[in-house]
């Protein structure tokens, strides 16, 4: 047993293992870095497979407009699912708020704004309705958001009379609303285009000042090539994303709903990854008990997930109702089986703890290219459930297997590399048992007995 | 070692070697049990004893420890439980591993099912259950379900089962420590009885009267190894002749030198009762008092169930049991921790016995876990400094000496050393007053456990105090000032570890016979 | 140096990539919307977009759309909406098909209230809009509708009740029935309902029908989702609470999917199905079937061939320029505008005239001939 205080295998930083951070650090990060892998393998293929259709901008906007809202559920539920829960009740909820904002406008004239506060108002209340049931009655959610499928389901078709009630076409615009065009001779969207820097300038800056601040903590950097490397490439996609975004139809750019998705996307990770709110989630998620242990309140950050999950899912169904330009009676059928399977693809674990946000959109958007994909080259619908299934399966099914094997994820394989280098540099000490799968009772050598 | 066939032997463990990862479990233990024999095995905690069990039954599968198992005359290798009670080996946990909801029949039963092509006989169970409750002495309808039973007749139902398989082998793991005087009384004398029928039992016990009482021969095993056997008939065995062979060994350089600094009591606990969160008839901490000065490292000794981990943990804002009466002092005034994080407000901290259920999160990285306790302190309105976390568990990596290439590394890829290193990080961080460690040192190997002490005696010196419990009672002499005995929920000595002995603090965990005078 | 070199490597890579994006660019000058009167080329493709596949009458359209339209020289591209989330996934379909350069997108609706925005992009991108046998709402993006008369199926399934009441129930009149509707986010429902109402209203007015549940409104008659569960536990609550001791003599059933379940729960419950009237539409298989047994009294003969027939042939004028057929002007209101709609006459089958009315369908003539 040597002990150096000051251990050779510094942590290294920059390259790609910083690029690996942008998902958040955690040890899931390998598995998220291996799906977005799959998410560029499945868009280029469909690319050459549509003839080029499936990057082109009327497309792509498109699968923004159609998914986004299935994403914002996926950035609630991931949240849940760390906690080891599971919200069924997602779809009923949004069909339920679709339809008191379209009766809200429709028949009571509120104007839309208000319309739309209204909608979270209703999604709060729905929330700590499941959040008090979960938390503070210790009803499993399971069963609460059952109930919730049923109960907000039926109240859809109480309120709607089961027919299907249309919304005014300026409340369109959060579904189905665009960037405006500015009054300048350029052709493409000029807003799109500054978003678009804006993203790539954040790159650049985030780069800058990372460097910055490993130097002031003297840690070691990565050669400057690699930092130009990554914020080329990572801003070059931005640019180019933006500018296919900003050349599509005159009228069309990016997508006001893919703007509220981004949004949220920011806002959720930030609250994940660098709030005490958000490292409550993983700690009870990871271990309720050892969480309760160091002074979390538990039932506490139970309700607030649960309450979250429903204000999400009362956004994603006022968006779909703005973008289907009206509130029908099978809104949000199935929503919450696509939310689940994004978090699940996107690298979550059923027992809780492991998860990301942005890990579980590009889950999402995983299944939306494959779905799109397969609906451009015309592929029946049959099909393309059975081929969504499969992935999903084999997705988890692959990450699962190659965790039992001792390996990281196969779809992460070209991480692997890098992992096993630093298990090179790894303490002399034996690494203990892993921790899932094995009980204590192969792990604990002496005469334990839990009381 | 013997490597020669006893020929009488029903069982032999020869050299059995078994590791975990840094720990040596058991060490070239060998013992031999002859037939119809009662064979006590007896140890301190962590010493080893359940291990070789495992061992023993297959729960340990052949391949995972070294040395040989011959039963009956014949080498045996186990794959699984299944097999080892095939060959008529059966073991008696120490949790009952009987469905409650089920009736004894069916648990007498439960993967043995008399049947005729997948189809149950019910009526020729019930007749062979009914007889098999006659032969452990219990009078009860066979179709009474598991949980309308109290304790010592749900183990007498685990014998019935073990009985249904024939078996020539009882091993019991503390088969009294649930039961009260008569059931326990009941229970031996099945043993006995048993025995008459040529059925032989391996007994692990702490209460040394019982196994002064049943057993012909008795095992010790100390520190992974089989010290001695005591052949009871051949006399002069008695329970200060066990209690030198369990725990006899020097204490010498195993413990950091130190010289205290002791303050004056700035903590005190007085009059604490609780009771056990799901049966409330049940006391499991009556009516204990207790102080800790400042600079102190104040030692609890108390054996498996005794209520040490339990009072610890009701006292570190209620997290067990059901709060009953009692008050705690700190620097003089009166204070109510009615939760976990009041009572980090108030300069407590709890490092748990059990690090991977109760301590960490083991999905986590270092650096997230070592400042999981105290996160406003490196936040500001609810939004955390990503590189103040990160120079603080850099500080922490070089202090206490972490062994990690980097803290971003997750702490299940940590050896138990480290682990027990980062939780104790993670409570240093809330900068405590008073630590409360349980069984700080439970599955780390020497090595690191010297480096604990070495913590554990640097906190002291900056002047908080220390409680350490700990089922080690070299430990405990090694490192405390003071050391309380908890017997049965309740301290029942108070003594000043230069005054204390193994063998005297062992008579205060065994029994009640002096009152604590805190 | 090397390193420096690499960097300008990516650099270049990456406006390469931008640029070819570029040349993707959809905003070259006005490709799409403008031209009318133009037409489009003979090879094109036209999309179809159908509710679901759990109805025989939407397979075998499904199947004729192909057949038909790759005989007529176009590309078809035929879509079921799937099982789960079915508008939404109709939605992403029938832009597929806009992106896919569909000229023509024929549309079976799941909600024909929900396409609003779908219809918007088609016609930016001059895509024209056929609603096929559903109705499409609250937008002005519909080019026409094609469908069978539906009020005129309503009529046709209230006369064969009344006549069905006559010759089954084996008593005078007053007869018992009662009142089954379509899925209320079905725009067809109502008409359906209505037209059968026409004819039905006065009767019941004057005692001659007896709706003896009191449930009379559309909103309780209504059948989720056409879903033959919802219908039959609907049929099982009446005939519980209404016919223990009494006999109901008839029931308007709006289509055959329903009509087998609204039977079933009346064998169920052990009442005479061959004096009850049960009406229908659609002629599926195991209706005609059940008419030929005795069972169900009457179906409609919308024969989906024609209906097809004369989608394609709309399709094929507009792909020469043309303005399709139409022969109502008025009656489609949407909402928006009147959608100039062509309507074929539905024709009402019994076990009399089944013979007759199948002669053109040989599946249909096949069970009715060897049942004869």
């Amino acid at each position: 047993m040597s002990t150096t205080a000051n251990d050779p295998a510094a942590p290294k930083k920059g390259g790609l293992s910083d690029l690996r951070k942008v998902f958040g650090g955690g040890q899931s990060s390998l598995r998220q870095f291996g799906i977005l892998g799959s998410l560029i393998v499945i868009i280029l293929i469909f690319q050459i497979w549509t003839g080029g259709l499936t990057l082109s901008p009327t497309n792509l906007i498109n699968v923004v407009n159609q998914y986004s809202y299935i994403l914002i559920l996926a950035i609630g539920m991931v949240m849940v699912i760390i906690m080891g829960h599971i919200d069924l009740s997602v779809g009923s909820v949004a069909a339920f708020t679709g339809i008191i904002v379209a009766k809200s406008m429709a028949d009571w004239n509120l104007p839309w704004p208000w319309a739309i506060l209204l909608g979270i108002a209703v999604g709060a209340a729905i929330g700590a309705w499941q959040g008090f049931w979960v938390a503070f009655i210790g009803v499993p959610a399971f069963i609460v958001t059952l109930a919730g499928m049923l109960i907000f389901r039926g109240g859809n078709q109480f309120i709607g009379q089961s027919t299907t009630t249309p919304v005014p076409q300026e409340f369109g615009i959060i579904g189905a609303g665009y960037l405006p065009e500015l009054a300048v001779p350029l052709n493409f969207n000029v807003l799109t285009m500054i978003l678009g820097v804006i993203g790539a300038g954040w790159i650049v800056w985030n780069e800058i000042r990372a460097r910055r601040v490993q130097k002031k903590m003297g840690s070691e950097m990565a050669p400057v090539w690699v930092s130009i490397v990554k914020v080329v490439v990572l801003a070059g996609v931005i640019l180019w994303a933006a500018w296919l975004f900003a050349t599509g139809r005159p009228g069309t750019s990016f997508p006001i709903s893919g703007i509220i998705l981004v949004a949220l996307v920011i806002l959720y990770s930030f609250i994940t990854n660098n709030t005490i709110f958000g490292r409550h989630i993983y700690a009870v998620g990871g271990n309720r008990i050892a969480a309760t242990l160091s002074g979390v309140k538990d039932r506490r950050v139970d309700f607030f997930v649960m309450m979250n999950m429903s204000v999400l899912a009362a956004v994603a169904g006022m968006i779909y109702v703005a973008r289907a330009t009206a509130s029908g009676p099978q809104d949000g059928n199935g929503w919450e089986l696509d939310a689940i399977a994004a978090v699940f693809i996107g690298g979550a674990a059923v027992s809780g703890g492991i998860g990301t946000v942005i890990g579980s959109v590009i889950g999402g958007l995983v299944m939306a290219f494959l779905n799109n994909g397969l609906q451009l080259i015309g592929a029946d619908a049959d099909v393309v459930q059975i081929i969504k299934g499969l992935v999903l399966l084999f997705a988890v099914g692959v990450d699962v297997w190659s965790k039992s094997q001792g390996r990281p994820s196969i779809l992460g394989i070209w991480g692997s590399r890098r992992k096993s280098r630093l298990e090179a540099q790894a303490p002399d000490e034996a690494p203990t048992v892993v921790p899932s799968s094995q009980s204590n009772l192969s792990s604990q050598p002496e005469d334990v007995t839990r009381r | 070692m013997k490597l020669t066939t006893e020929p009488h032997a029903l069982l032999e463990m020869r050299s059995i070697t078994k590791e975990f990862p840094g720990v040596k479990a058991l060490s070239d233990v060998s013992i031999t049990v002859r037939p119809a024999e009662i064979h006590a095995i007896c140890g301190e905690n962590g010493a080893g004893k359940s291990t070789l069990m495992k061992v023993l039954s297959g729960v340990y599968p052949t391949g995972t420890f070294t040395g040989e198992i011959w039963f009956r005359g014949q080498r045996v290798e186990f794959r699984d439980i299944r097999s080892s009670e095939q060959a008529g080996i059966a073991i008696i946990h120490q949790e009952l591993a009987l469905i409650p909801e089920l009736s004894i029949t069916e648990n007498i039963f439960l993967g043995n099912e008399i049947n005729h092509g997948g189809r149950i006989d019910w009526v020729a169970q019930k007749a062979r259950a009914l007889d098999l409750l006659a032969r452990v002495g219990l009078d009860e309808d066979p179709d009474t379900q598991i949980k309308h039973l109290g304790v010592g007749k749900q183990q007498l139902v685990e014998i019935a089962k073990a009985l249904v398989k024939e078996v020539k082998l009882l091993i019991l793991d503390e088969p009294t420590a649930a039961l009260n005087e008569d059931d326990s009384q009941h229970l031996l004398d099945l043993i006995r009885g048993l025995k008459g029928k040529g059925i032989a039992s391996i007994m692990i016990s702490h209460k040394l009267n019982e196994i002064e009482a049943v057993a012909d021969q008795i095992t010790i095993i100390r520190d992974g190894r089989a010290i001695e056997t005591l052949d009871v008939h051949a006399g002069g065995v008695d329970e200060d002749r066990i209690i030198r062979g369990m725990v006899g060994r020097s204490l010498e350089s195993r413990y950091p030198e130190r010289t205290p600094s002791i303050g004056d009591v700035f903590f005190e606990v007085k009059d604490w009762t609780i009771q056990h969160p799901q049966v409330p008839e049940r006391l499991v901490v009556k009516g204990s008092s207790f102080n800790v000065r400042r600079g102190e490292i104040v030692g609890i000794a108390g054996l498996m169930g005794a209520g040490r981990t339990e009072l610890a943990m009701s006292i570190f804002g209620r997290s067990y049991g059901n709060y009953l009466s009692g008050t705690i002092v700190k620097d003089g005034q009166e204070i109510v921790l009615k939760d976990v994080e009041s009572a980090i407000d108030h300069g407590l901290a709890y490092v748990s016995e059990d690090r991977k259920q109760l301590g960490l999160n083991l999905l986590d990285t270092i650096k997230r876990s070592i400042v999981a306790a105290k996160l406003t302190k490196i936040a500001k309105g609810g939004v955390i400094d990503d590189s103040q976390e990160f120079g603080i568990a850099e500080d922490y990596r070089k202090l206490l000496r972490i062994k990690t290439p980097s803290v971003d590394a997750g702490v299940s890829k940590l050896s138990g050393g480290n682990q027990q290193k980062v939780v104790l990080a993670k409570w240093m961080f809330t900068d405590p007053d008073l630590l409360i460690l349980d069984e700080p040192t439970r599955g780390i190997d020497v090595g690191a456990k010297y480096e604990i002490y070495l913590i554990i005696q640097a906190l002291a010196a900056q002047g908080k105090g220390v409680i350490l419990i700990s089922s080690e009672l070299p430990e405990l002499l090694g490192m405390a000032d003071r050391i309380y005995t908890v017997f049965e929920g309740q301290i029942t000595d108070n003594i000043p570890a230069h005054e204390a002995n193994p063998e005297a603090l062992m008579r205060s965990m065994t029994s009640a016979k002096k009152k604590a005078n805190a | 140096m090397k390193k420096i070199t690499l960097a300008a490597t990516a650099l270049a890579a990456v406006a390469a990539l931008a640029l070819s994006g570029c040349s993707g660019g959809e905003r070259g000058g006005d490709a799409g919307g403008a031209s009318d009167a133009a037409g489009f080329a003979a090879d094109s493709t036209i999309g179809v977009a159908l509710p679901d596949k759990t109805s025989e009458n939407w397979v075998l359209a499904g199947g004729l759309f192909e057949d038909g339209l790759e005989e007529a020289g176009f590309k078809g591209d035929v879509q079921y909406a799937p099982a789960s989330n079915t508008v939404a996934e109709q939605q992403n379909q029938i832009s597929a098909m806009v992106t896919n350069g569909a000229k023509v997108i024929v549309i079976g609706a799941k909600d024909g209230k929900q396409l609003g925005t779908q219809l918007q992009q088609a016609a930016d991108a001059g895509v024209k809009i056929i609603a096929y046998d559903r109705l499409i709402e609250n937008t002005e993006n519909v080019d026409y509708y094609v469908a069978f008369d539906n009020f005129k199926v309503g009529q046709l399934q209230g006369q064969a009740l009344l006549e069905g009441l006559e010759a089954r129930s084996g008593h005078a009149a007053p007869w018992n029935i009662e009142l089954f509707s379509g899925s209320p986010d079905d725009a067809n429902s109502a008409v359906f309902f209505d037209g059968a109402m026409e004819v039905l209203q006065p009767k019941i007015d004057d005692g001659t029908l007896v709706v003896a549940s009191g449930q009379t409104d559309i909103a309780q008659t209504a059948t989720q989702g056409w879903e033959a569960e919802n219908a039959q536990s609907r049929m099982d609550s009446i005939l519980t609470s209404t016919y223990s001791s009494s006999d109901i003599d008839g029931v308007l059933s709006p289509n055959d999917n329903l009509a087998r379940a609204i039977i079933t729960s009346a064998k169920q419950a052990g009442k005479d199905i061959s004096k009850i009237t049960v009406t229908g539409q659609d002629s599926e298989v195991e209706s005609v079937k059940s008419i030929m047994a005795g069972e169900q009294y009457s179906t409609i003969n919308k024969d989906t061939t024609l209906l097809v027939e004369q989608t394609i042939k709309m399709i094929q004028q507009l792909q020469k320029g043309e303005e399709a057929d139409v022969n109502d002007t008025e009656q489609y209101d949407n909402g928006v505008k009147v959608v100039p709609a062509y309507l074929l006459d539905p024709v009402i089958v019994t076990k009399e005239n089944a013979a007759e009315a199948y002669a053109n369908n040989p599946n249909l003539l096949e069970i009715v001939t060897a049942a004869q």
